[in-house]
């Protein structure tokens, strides 16, 4: 049996078929939530923020004109969504932030020089504090490049910017958080 | 090409974006300079240090997940309704309500209004100035 197709779905839910708006949910929520998992760091804000992804994206259905693939499509609502959401917690963020900079950078600097092979933080909400010191945009394309291995190009297609944009962006991201974890010496010793 | 241009062009190179040319001339520098080499090292784990592999989601989840989202649609569907309802569907009954109990409450010149059309005809005209 073969499966009916993201397009021919996104029409049936456009004219009001519930269930097939439900499947294309269902097809496309572990990707959305891994995205705004890893944008939005706690997981009830970030479930939160891949539930509203997908009602603007239902809201907007009569505008999907089939151009781009639908996967495509609904990224770009999920992307732009975390920026969003991302753009709101930065005007409300707490200087509670800074105390623990150093702890935060000394363990991301550890991570970095280790001789063992590569592997991640334990501690995630360093992680997270770490993350949401870089701007939304540059945040948004790390994230996109790191955790989801898109190209430049398919970055600027979901982020709606230029390819020099994704550049710039990527490359400040990096070079911030490697500043980060270099401003505290003891921590690069190996 | 200088440590500076080259620790650039690391980025780039990592994530496979540079032509074949610049690929090569960074692959070529970073074997002769050791600390062009350690920050290519340093870089290369940034990703993995804070980025880490999503885990496979747990069907169920997925299906609490979709259940959550379409609670959400209909609520929106509702609202949406109820919005265009009380901005559009309500002015447009009073108005035609309005209209209705006016002609009732018309004098014909040919025919005696009946009793109690009077008495409507006063609700009619408080109900015409409250309307929005
Ligand atoms: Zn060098």
């Amino acid at each position: 049996m073969t499966q009916t197709g993201d397009a021919e779905l996104a029409r049936s839910a456009a004219a009001g078929d519930g269930d097939a708006f439900a499947e294309l949910v269902r097809r496309h929520a572990p990707r959305v939530r891994a995205l705004c998992a890893a944008t939005l760091g706690g997981p009830g804000e970030a479930e939160d923020a891949a539930q509203e992804a997908f009602l603007k994206a239902h809201r907007a259905l009569p505008r999907f004109s089939g151009e781009a693939s639908f996967a495509t499509w609904l990224h770009r609502i999920a992307v732009n969504h975390c920026l969003d959401v991302l753009r709101a917690a930065g005007r409300r963020r707490s200087d509670s932030l800074d105390a623990l900079l150093e702890a935060d950078s000394e363990a991301l600097g550890r991570a970095l020089s280790e001789a063992s092979p590569a592997k991640a933080l334990e501690d995630q909400d360093a992680v997270e504090r770490l993350l949401s010191r870089l701007p939304p945009e540059q945040r948004l394309a790390l994230t996109l490049r790191e955790l989801e291995g898109l190209t430049y190009e398919e970055i600027a297609a979901s982020m709606s910017c230029s390819l020099d944009s994704v550049k710039a962006r990527i490359r400040r991201a990096r070079a911030d958080l490697a500043g980060m974890a270099r401003h505290f010496p003891g921590a690069d010793i190996v | 090409m200088t440590h500076e241009k080259i620790r650039e062009m690391i980025g780039d190179w990592l994530d496979g974006e540079l032509d074949a040319p610049a690929r090569a001339a960074v692959s070529a520098h970073l074997d002769a300079c050791p600390a062009c080499d350690a920050e290519a090292a340093r870089l290369r784990r940034l990703g993995p240090a804070l980025f880490r592999a999503p885990v496979r989601p747990d069907p169920r989840s997925t299906e609490a997940f979709v259940s959550r989202v379409m609670a959400r649609v209909e609520a929106d569907s509702v609202s949406a309704w109820e919005r265009f309802a009380a901005r559009v569907l309500a002015p447009a009954l009073g108005l035609a309500l309005a209209g209705l109990v006016f002609a009732i409450a018309m004098p014909d010149p040919d025919e005696d209004a009946p009793l109690g059309v009077a008495a409507v005809s006063a609700d009619a005209g408080s109900a015409f100035e409250v309307a929005p």
